[in-house]
């Protein structure tokens, strides 16, 4: 016999109580390491899917909206912003690295996403890490096939504006790329094709718009192929289609105009803009000149850029707000679950006495009864936070299933957090408090006076 | 039993207790000049109701103190000892049965005697509890909660854990009280038998005449004044 038996055995003789209040500190456990763990598995899971994208580019709008689409899949673009501003930056002597994107279409709820091969062979979503095939290959895009796109359109642009003219017009001789002879070609993120089960040499057709939907137009006269399947790279990349961006100008809806006429033939741009992109990527050659040319794009009436990690970092500071107000709900019904230990003890402390002043009579001291009706409090409170723990685990896991259909990543359920041993600890401190009144009500039991035959 | 009366286990002098009364002034309870038990005696302790017979044995087991007068249990003044010491001192020294028996329900036959010891030196272990409880008849009983026993048994299971820390003096507080006329009979009998097996020093409280003629030794508290 030992102190941990006496209180098991009055922790089992008052087993309806122990549970319950077992279950309101587990509750409170559960919910704080759910919010907790979500908190932070989404904090650095936002955090660390920034890192390859020093600075994007986009059409004037929301920073964050442009930052959340471009570097997460999300939300929807703001915009488009000029082809000549793409090749601007690409040639301009701070930049390292400029890689275009366009989005507008998806297939089964997948982002699809045209981009040049710069996305495989320069481009690192992590410091280090650029995408790599499980299988097949990259697509090959060709900068000469697009030029040839964009000239295409020119020349049917220069078409229409002769036949609005009512000029006789030559018919354009037979491009050599014809949109039926393009490689519509796409490499499949693992993610996505794991779940469309899309593999290589399979053809797929796209949906109009980023989000599916019933009534989306289906572009049935141009599938892609499968020509490459990514490895997992754990960000949104896992969940996209990269499809050459040749391609994705001929998708109905996407289709380069050329350049517009200005109303007035003076205004005629002698350079026009030969096609849009959604967004650009940059890498920059130094941090020091990044701000310098931040300022320069946002400085402009047609573009503007963000820095993603600042961006999500707001985000965050933001939401952190909601996560401290959700973090005191979980840490109030910690405190009324230990009110519930309180008032439990205290409840049974008639009936207690009575087996307090036995003991005494056997010899136990006051400081040991003092610890068997303490060490009971915290035993429930501790047996709760470690239910709550497990439970605010499995929580995660559970949602796990709703965030990864969000944003395309989960988080390590099942991965223990130091901050954990923390709950633990504050569920001693307060079982220790809850049991401290009781405790002391059991230290001054009168011994002789609960003897006494109750009959 | 030749050495029995040779030593003295409980020695009471002068011995006063009042509690306070809501008239103001003090209750006297007990006032008692000298009384001494010797090794291995058996004395019955008898008194009217009311007279203070519980509150002498809460005096002896050091639950309460005297405002007057010396108490000695086996050469040692529990009464100069820290509370701390006075409670590892009444589980070392002192066994105490109960009307009531006072066992703890939520704990097995076994578990009581076992807590019993836990306070106690622990000599034995186990297996010190589970022979006192075969020699109270009740080896068939040992898992089983007081709930699950007849008052009979419940009290000698209580008599198993008076004694597993083999005491020298045992008090018992109206033992049969609570039990019919045969029941009480046997218990007393067991109490007595297992007391002058073990050499333990045993002082009855009663104030049943049946029990008192079971004892060659009867001391009415009203004569210790």
């Amino acid at each position: 016999m030992n102190l941990a038996k006496i209180v098991i055995k009055n922790m089992r003789q008052r087993a309806l109580a122990t549970w319950l209040t077992g279950a309101s500190v587990m509750l409170g456990v559960a919910l704080a390491v759910a919010i907790l763990l979500i908190k932070q598995g989404v904090q650095q899971r936002f955090e660390q899917g920034t890192l390859g994208y020093e600075m994007v580019v986009g059409a004037k709008g929301s920073p964050l909206q442009l930052v959340l689409n471009v570097v997460y899949n999300l939300d929807i673009s703001p915009g488009n912003i000029s082809w000549k501003l793409f090749e601007q930056l690409r040639n301009d002597k701070r930049v390292k690295l400029a890689v275009p994107f366009s989005v507008g279409d998806n297939y089964h709820g997948f982002r699809i996403v045209g981009t040049t091969d710069a996305f495989f062979k320069d481009f690192e979503f992590e410091p280090g890490r650029k995408p790599e095939l499980a299988a097949g290959r990259i697509f090959n895009f060709n900068e000469t096939a697009l030029r040839a796109a964009f000239q295409e359109a020119a020349e049917r642009a220069n078409e229409r504006e002769a036949k609005e003219r009512g000029e006789e017009v030559k018919p354009a001789p037979e491009s050599p790329s014809t949109p039926k002879e393009r490689p519509f070609e796409a490499v499949v993120g693992s993610t996505t094709a794991q779940e469309t089960g899309l593999a290589v040499g399979q053809t797929f057709i796209a949906a109009h718009g980023v989000q599916p939907s019933a009534e989306a137009k289906e572009h049935t006269e141009n599938p892609w192929t499968v020509v490459g399947i990514l490895r997992p790279t754990h960000t949104a990349v896992d969940r996209a289609i990269y499809i050459n961006l040749d391609s994705f100008y001929h998708i109905e809806g996407h289709e380069l105009r050329g350049p517009t006429a200005p109303e007035k033939p003076e205004e005629k741009d002698n350079d026009p803009d030969p096609g849009q992109v959604s967004s650009i990527v940059l890498k920059l050659r130094s941090p020091i000149t990044a701000f310098g040319l931040y300022r320069e794009l946002n400085d402009r009436e047609d573009a503007m850029a963000a820095f993603p990690a600042a961006e999500i970092r707001k985000l965050f500071d933001i939401v952190g707000n909601i996560d401290r107000l959700l973090l005191a709900q979980a840490v109030l019904i910690l405190v009324v679950a230990g009110v519930a230990i309180a008032v439990s003890i205290y409840n049974s402390m008639s009936e207690r006495r009575r087996e307090i002043a036995i003991l005494r009579a056997l010899g136990a001291r006051r400081g040991t009864i003092f610890s068997i009706v303490l060490l009971e409090a915290v035993t429930i409170c501790l047996f709760g936070a470690a239910a709550g723990l497990a439970g605010g685990h499995l929580v995660v896991a559970l949602a796990n299933g709703a965030l990864y259909r969000a944003s395309g990543f989960v988080i390590p359920a099942f991965h223990i957090q130091p901050l954990e041993w923390y709950v633990l600890g504050i569920a001693v401190i307060l079982g220790a408090l809850a049991g401290l009144g009781p405790a002391v009500g059991a230290y001054r039991t009168d011994v002789a006076k609960n003897l006494a035959p109750t009959s | 039993m030749s050495d029995v009366g040779n030593k003295a286990i409980l020695q009471l002098r002068n011995l006063r207790k009042s509690y306070p009364s809501s008239e103001g002034t003090p209750l006297e309870v007990i006032r008692l000049r000298q009384f001494q038990l010797g090794a291995g005696e058996q004395t019955a302790l008898v008194g009217q109701s009311g007279s203070g017979k519980s509150t002498l044995l809460n005096l002896i087991a050091g639950i309460l103190l005297p405002d007057e007068g010396e108490i000695l249990v086996n050469g040692t003044n529990p009464t100069q000892l820290s509370e701390a010491a006075r409670d590892r001192f009444r589980a070392a020294n002192i066994g105490y049965v109960f009307q009531s028996f006072n066992l703890l329900q939520g704990f097995t036959a076994l578990e009581n005697v076992l807590l019993g010891q836990m306070f106690g030196s622990g000599n034995g272990g186990p297996g010190r509890a589970v022979q006192l409880l075969k020699n109270v008849g009740l080896e068939h009983r040992l898992h089983h909660k007081p709930r699950a026993l007849s008052v009979g048994e419940q009290q000698r299971v209580a008599i198993a854990r008076a004694l597993v820390n083999a005491p020298p003096l045992v008090l018992a507080d109206e033992p049969t009280g609570s039990l019919d006329s045969k029941n009480g009979a046997a218990v007393l009998e067991l109490l007595r038998r297992i007391c002058a097996d073990g050499k333990h020093t045993l002082l009855l409280v009663t104030h049943d005449p049946q029990v008192m003629g079971k004892f060659e030794k009867v001391v009415r508290l009203e004569d210790l004044q």
